[in-house]
Order: C-alpha cells, then sequence, then structure tokens
C-alpha cells in the first residue's frame, strides 16, 4: 500500500510532506510523491536521499511519479486510481470566498473527486 | 434569413462552387497530414490560387480546406505518434497509445467521427451567432467599428499563450508592418524607403507564408521522421462507432469549448483543444486511462480543433476581428474583393456568410468520409519525412507568394520574415498577434481618423459601445496583472484548474542570447519607426508613432528583463555547476541554448531559401526548381537518387502545366529577360 503526497514548493507542500512521511511510519507504507508545483520547482536531491535513506531503513519505499495530465488536482487524481493509493497527503491554507469563487481550488477538486480517503493539512496554523 | 440560407444552398448547387468545396476539401486534407501547415499553411497557399475568382467560389475553396485541415492531421499523431499540426498533438496522448495496442482503427473512427460533428457543431454556432449579432452589429459606427480593431489586437496579444509583453510587442510590430505602404487618410507614403515596390504596402500572403510557413519548415526541415515505424491499423471500426455514439455528450461539450476559444482572438486550435482535454479529464470519475488509450480523450478534442475554426470566423465575418491566424488571412482576402466584414456583410453580402456556413458544414462530412476512404493512402503519406516534403514545400510556398503582386521583391521579405518568424517561435513569442496587427492596421487607421473627423474630442469616448468594449479591453489585462503577482508570490498553487498545454515545447532557445536578439530586434524596429515617423504630415504620423511608442515601451521593458537574467545567470559562477548537477539528476535540464544544432540546420534551411530565391532571380522559376529540388533532396533530405529524379520530373511537369489550368504567373529570372 501506499500514501500519496501531493508536493510542492510552498508551505502547503512542506506541510503535506511531513505530514505524508509521519502518515507512511504510521501505516507502514510506502511513499509517492506527485509534484504539482507550477514550473520545476521539485525537491532537492539532497533532500530526496535524506528522506530515501530514511525511508528505507524502515523497510519502505519512496517513488517519484508524474502524470501527463496538465491540471495539478488531475493529475494527483490519476495516479492515486492508477496505484490503489490507500491515502492522499494534500496541504491547504486559508482561501477568501471571492478567492474560491474567482480562481477555483485545486484541493477542494482534490476532496471531491478522489475515490480514496484523503488528508488535508493546514499550512497557516493558528 | 431562413430564405437567404436555402438561397446559399441552392447555389452550392452550381457545379462550379461543388468543385471548388470538393478541391479545397481535399487539399486541406493533404495539407492538414504535413506536420507544421494547419490551417494557416493551408489558407496562406490556397489564397494565392482565388485571385483571379469570384468571391462564392474563392471562399467554397478555402472554407473547404479550412472545415478538414483538423481532421486529418489526427492520422499521424495517432499513427507515428507525431502529429501534423499542434493541436492534433492532444489527440497523440490517447490515439497513440491506443494505436499501440494495436487499435489504431478505433481510434481513428473516433477522431474522423468527431471532427465531422466538430465541424458540423461549429457551423451551426456560426449560424446562430448570424441572428444573435446582427442587431449589435448594426449599432456600431465607427467608434465601435475602431474599439473592435484595437480589442482585437489587444486580445490576440494577451490571450495568446505565454508572455503578454511578448504578445503585445508582436501584436504592435505587427500593426507598424502593417503601415508599410501608402497611408490610408493622406495618400502619402510610409516607411517605403523611397521604394516604389513597398508603396503598394506588404503582400499579405508573403507576411504569412514567411512568418509561419518558412519558418515552420525550417524549424522541421531536421526532422528525418521515417525512422520511427509505423503502426498498422488493426482493427476495431465498429467498436469506435459504439464508442462515438455513447460519448456523445463529450463531442458537443467539446465542441462548445471549440467553439468559444474560436471566438476569443489568439486562443487558437492548440488552447481549445487543451482544454478541452482539459475538460474531459476534469468531468471523468476514472481518470485511470487518460493518456494511455480513453476514448473520451480523443472524442472531445477532436471535435473542439474542428469547430474552433468555425468559431474563428464568428468574430471575423461579425466584428472584422479575427479569431485566428487563418481567419485574419480570410479577413484580408475579404477585404481584397472590397468586401467588408461587420455591418456591410451582414446587410449586402448576407448570402456570403451562409454560404460560408454550408461550405463548412459540407466540407466537414466530406472530409471524414474521404478519411475513412483513403485512410490507407493517408496512412502512408504519413510516412515521407518532412525534409523531403519541405523541398517540394518551398518551392509552392515562393510561387504562391509571388502571385500577389508579381514581383520578385515579395520573395526576399517572406525569406527575411521567415527567418525573423523563426526567432519568434524559437523564443517563445506568439505569431498569432504579429499577423493579426498586421492585418488590422490599416482598419484601425481608418476607423481612427473617421471618429476623430465624425466626433468633438473625446465624446466618441463615451458611447456606451465603446465603454463596453474598453471594459473588455482592461479587464483581461488587470486579470493577467493578478496572475502574474500571484505567480510571484507563489500563492497560485490552488488556482484551480490548469488547462494550459505543457510549457516550453515548442520555445527551446527562450532565456538565451536568440531571445535578448529577438528584444533587440523589436527595440530598434520600433525606434527606427518613430524616428522615421517624425518626417510624415501630422495626420499619418500620429497612428504610427502612438504605435511604435507604446513598442518601445514595451520592448524595452522586454530588453531590461533579458539583460537582467543574463546578469543574474553570470554572478554566481560558483553555484552553478551544483545546480546544474542537481538539476541533471532530476531530469529537468537547464536551458543553455547558444548555438545550437536545431539553430545551425533552422540557418542552413534558409540559406537554401535563399539559393533558390537568388536562382530564380538569375534563371527563372523553372530552373532554379531543377536545381533546387534533387540538390535539396539529395544532400539536406538524403532521398535516393530514383525519388530525387522522379520527385523533380513530377513537379517540373505540373509547374509547367500550371499557368494554364490556373491563372498562375511564374516568376521569370534575370536571364529571361535577355532573352
Amino acid at each position: 500500500m501506499t500514501v500519496l503526497v501531493a508536493y510542492a514548493s510552498a508551505p502547503e507542500g512542506r506541510e503535506a510532506l511531513t505530514e505524508g512521511i509521519k502518515e507512511a511510519h504510521r501505516r507502514k507504507s510506502d511513499l509517492l510523491i506527485v509534484n504539482i508545483g507550477r514550473g520545476h520547482h521539485d525537491l532537492e536531491t539532497q533532500e530526496l536521499q535524506e528522506l530515501e535513506g530514511q525511508l528505507t531503513e524502515a523497510g519502505l519505499a519512496l517513488t517519484i511519479e508524474s502524470s501527463i495530465l496538465a491540471d495539478p488536482g488531475d493529475a494527483v487524481i490519476q495516479i492515486a486510481q492508477d496505484r490503489g493509493v490507500e491515502v492522499i497527503v494534500i496541504g491547504l491554507r486559508h482561501r477568501s470566498m471571492v478567492g474560491k469563487l474567482i480562481l477555483g481550488s485545486t484541493v477542494q477538486r482534490i476532496l471531491l473527486d478522489a475515490t480514496c480517503p484523503v488528508l488535508a493539512v493546514r499550512a497557516d496554523k493558528l | 434569413m431562413l430564405d437567404s440560407a436555402m438561397a446559399a444552398l441552392a447555389s452550392l448547387a452550381d457545379p462550379s462552387l461543388l468543385i471548388m468545396l470538393l478541391i479545397g476539401t481535399v487539399a486541406g486534407l493533404i495539407m492538414g497530414l504535413i506536420p507544421g501547415l494547419g490551417g494557416t499553411g493551408a489558407v496562406a497557399i490556397l489564397l494565392p490560387i482565388t485571385f483571379g475568382m469570384e468571391p462564392p467560389q474563392a471562399l467554397a475553396l478555402l472554407i473547404g480546406a479550412l472545415a478538414v485541415v483538423h481532421t486529418s492531421d489526427t492520422v499521424s499523431a495517432v499513427l507515428l505518434g507525431a502529429p501534423g499540426s499542434a493541436s492534433a498533438s492532444v489527440t497523440m496522448l490517447d490515439g497513440y497509445a491506443m494505436a499501440k495496442k494495436g487499435q489504431a482503427a478505433r481510434a481513428l473512427t473516433l477522431a474522423f467521427l468527431s471532427s465531422m460533428a466538430g465541424g458540423i457543431i461549429g457551423a451551426v454556432g456560426l449560424t446562430l451567432a448570424i441572428p444573435l449579432a446582427r442587431p449589435l452589429v448594426l449599432s456600431f459606427a465607427s467608434p465601435e467599428l475602431f474599439m473592435l480593431t484595437v480589442l482585437g489586437v489587444s486580445l490576440a496579444a494577451v490571450l495568446s499563450r505565454g508572455n503578454i509583453i511578448k504578445g503585445v510587442s508582436a501584436g504592435l510590430l505587427g500593426l507598424i508592418l502593417g503601415m508599410v505602404g501608402t497611408s490610408p487618410t493622406t495618400a502619402e507614403e510610409r516607411f517605403t524607403f523611397g521604394s516604389l515596390f513597398l508603396g503598394d504596402g506588404l503582400s499579405l500572403v508573403a507576411v504569412a507564408l514567411g512568418i509561419f510557413g518558412l519558418a515552420e519548415i525550417a524549424s522541421r526541415a531536421s526532422q528525418r521522421r521515417g525512422e520511427k515505424q509505423t503502426i498498422s491499423l488493426g482493427g476495431g471500426w465498429g467498436q469506435g462507432i459504439r464508442e462515438w455514439l455513447t460519448h456523445w455528450t463529450q463531442v458537443i461539450r467539446g465542441a462548445l469549448i471549440g467553439i468559444w476559444a474560436g471566438v476569443l482572438p489568439g486562443v487558437g486550435a492548440t488552447a481549445g483543444t487543451w482544454m478541452a482535454y482539459g475538460q474531459a479529464v476534469a468531468t471523468a470519475k476514472d481518470k485511470r486511462q487518460f493518456g494511455k488509450g480513453d476514448p473520451r480523450g480523443i472524442v472531445g478534442p477532436e471535435s473542439a480543433n474542428n469547430s474552433v475554426e468555425a468559431g474563428d470566423l464568428i468574430p471575423t465575418l461579425l466584428f472584422g476581428i479575427p479569431g485566428g491566424v487563418p481567419s485574419a488571412m480570410l479577413l484580408g482576402m475579404l477585404l481584397t474583393y472590397g468586401i467588408q466584414p461587420g455591418p456591410s456583410i451582414i446587410t449586402e453580402h448576407l448570402d456570403l456568410m451562409y454560404l460560408i456556413v454550408w461550405s463548412f458544414a459540407i466540407a466537414s462530412i466530406l472530409g471524414a468520409l474521404l478519411c475513412f476512404l483513403s485512410v490507407k493512402q493517408l496512412a502512408k503519406l504519413t510516412k515521407v519525412p518532412f525534409a523531403v516534403l519541405a523541398a517540394g514545400l518551398v518551392a509552392i510556398m515562393l510561387l504562391g507568394s509571388f502571385q500577389e503582386g508579381g514581383q520578385l521583391g515579395d520573395l526576399w521579405i517572406m525569406i527575411i520574415l521567415g527567418v525573423f518568424g523563426w526567432l519568434l517561435k524559437s523564443t517563445g513569442f506568439p505569431r498569432a498577434p504579429f499577423l493579426i496587427g498586421f492585418v488590422l492596421a490599416i482598419p484601425l487607421e481608418r476607423y481612427y481618423f473617421l471618429t476623430d473627423s465624425l466626433y468633438e474630442g473625446f465624446d466618441w469616448m463615451a458611447r456606451p459601445g465603446v465603454m463596453v468594449f474598453l471594459a473588455i479591453l482592461i479587464l483581461p489585462m488587470i486579470w493577467a496583472l493578478i496572475k502574474f503577482i500571484r505567480a510571484r508570490r507563489h500563492t497560485n498553487l490552488d488556482d484551480g484548474h490548469r488547462d494550459e498545454q505543457p510549457e516550453d515545447d515548442e520555445a527551446p532557445l527562450k532565456n538565451s542570447t536568440w531571445s535578448l536578439t529577438a528584444s533587440g530586434i523589436f527595440f530598434i524596429a520600433f525606434a527606427a519607426a518613430l524616428i522615421s515617423s517624425a518626417s510624415f504630415s501630422p495626420e499619418a504620423r500620429l497612428v504610427p508613432q502612438l504605435v511604435s511608442t507604446g513598442g518601445l515601451i514595451f520592448s524595452s521593458i522586454l530588453l531590461f528583463i533579458e539583460i537582467r537574467r543574463r546578469l543574474r545567470d553570470r554572478t554566481p559562477k560558483a553555484d552553478e555547476t551544483l545546480a546544474g548537477e542537481a538539476e541533471g539528476i532530476l531530469g529537468t535540464q537547464p536551458v543553455k541554448a547558444g548555438w545550437t544544432l536545431d539553430a545551425k540546420f533552422a540557418l542552413k534551411t534558409f540559406l537554401w531559401m535563399t539559393g533558390f530565391l537568388a536562382l530564380t532571380a538569375a534563371f527563372g522559376y523553372l530552373i532554379a526548381v531543377t536545381i533546387f529540388i534533387p540538390a535539396f533532396l539529395l544532400i539536406v533530405a538524403r532521398a535516393r537518387l530514383k525519388v530525387a529524379i522522379i520527385y523533380t520530373g513530377v513537379l517540373y511537369i505540373v509547374l509547367l502545366a500550371l499557368p494554364s489550368l490556373l491563372p498562375i504567373d511564374l516568376p521569370q529570372g534575370w536571364l529571361n529577360t535577355l532573352v
């Protein structure tokens, strides 16, 4: 079984990653990272290697996957469905009403469209 | 309204119209197969043939081709994984995957049927738009028409893919280029440098074929396709038809998205198709099969890319602002016939409008039918390497742009613009606003002076129509600014659906010396235009000065960005190697484009074209063809000797016969004038 983390180099993405690593250890599941940031702001190589070492110690595997789909929400859901992922971990922060109305929300779409449990973590805690 | 529609249908029973429609459809299908040509190439190549025709015949030919270009471009996308046009690359995602599973026939059935439906729905959309827009259009006076032309150029610049500043600069430069020649208000010569030949303005065909056609050839000539194995057609025709019927909602949705993308200037078939694909994915519950052969990934986009061309025609014919590049050329053609799109086409030439609608619908059906019948032959055609096609295309394009003015100068301009178009394409400048600006330059100026002479000061700004257009003009800019700021702050992660196609796949030389050069060229061109316009009379000077001042501002921003990036790249020398390594591991190569292989090849291709033109100027067209074609085939395309001889022979005979079949002149050389 696998835990999918939707990663982007932003507070939301970092929060999702930390929580995802915890979740992987808790569930004894492999970790699957999907990069959803605009552009190519992926994880630093060094950090990835550290993370991989940390997971291998616990007997878990780390994979990074991408999708041909342009929309990050669709990409996450496609990979989740394809891999039969156990849980999706996403980070979110406060959105104003207008923000949601005009700009839409990727997180909202993942929550509504996902066919597996979704763990949402707030990046802007109190 | 209905009787003029029926009268138009009845007029299509005229055999000369039907034959033109058929020829147009076949030509469109063939051009759809050739990578990089697309609707723009199809219209640009066919346009010169129509110069001697009556408007209905010419329209039947061009619309026939335009309607089906996106039907056949699927074939190579599905069978080879090499799309015939940028918009077919969407179909490739699922179509090629399906073909690899041995179900190419299923993918093609879905694609052809959806293309047909998209075309028909597009034609219906165009029909419905006429009565809807009619009262609106009839209320327009010159201030509204002026605002519409401004809107046409600026929306194209803002909505085109890529950087807005680049889009606006390209649009403004197109406007300047369109002003070369005689001023519409004072009849004085502008930017002609005393040349009599430039006095008529630049030829639309030469500009379009240069900026799009030759540029496309140069950037693709290095592809010696054919190593790729072709996939056999396989079975699944019946399954394809059944699946198409079950996904009829996707067909309609795709077509509607296509029409909308077509109506917006600058949003062309490519963006519309990606939007349709994104929509299909977003609304699907089970997303697993997308990219691996999901029929929904073919149906929607294929339907959209045909209806885009119909949608493009809506603003073109009703408001006189082209929705895309092919329709910009169509607009140019109509203007040469003295048919003014906008209010006058609705009142005086309604029959032509309906003729276009019917031609579009009939051609869509005919195109799909022909594709089904000839799919085996089409599959064989896709195997021809592009370099082999390029030789003939160069010859045909040069011949085509010679027809408008009958002057060799047009051909030189075409090659220069070809190099420029290639530079724009590879450094990520959108080319659509450039051509739209070129076409709209003269109408813009004419409407401005009409407005200025009819109204006191800025009174015309207070007209409700003008205010609405001002709002439409400003809103997308504010929207773009908001998006830009959010992207800067990285707060746009959660901004919802993204339909855009993967970035940077078409601009390999972005952020390099090349893009710096391109910005430099823009800056110099605007500066030169500003300086030379100082000598015009006040009336002729106003618009060029406004445009070039605006251009100077935008291009200096571009230059500033480019120079700042270079300086920034240069300072952290120590970190560079480390960062480069890290990025290399993660699979994203940093852009380091200096004198790349592709650039070398493209410039070499332009040298070949120049050589061809020099030969033409010296010895005449026919002799130039007999030297250029075999040389290009043997040296660049590395074709076999037999192929080269047959190719040249056939082309020579066709060219020899052409002037007696069609109103076409072959360029004569310096030698011919001596004899």
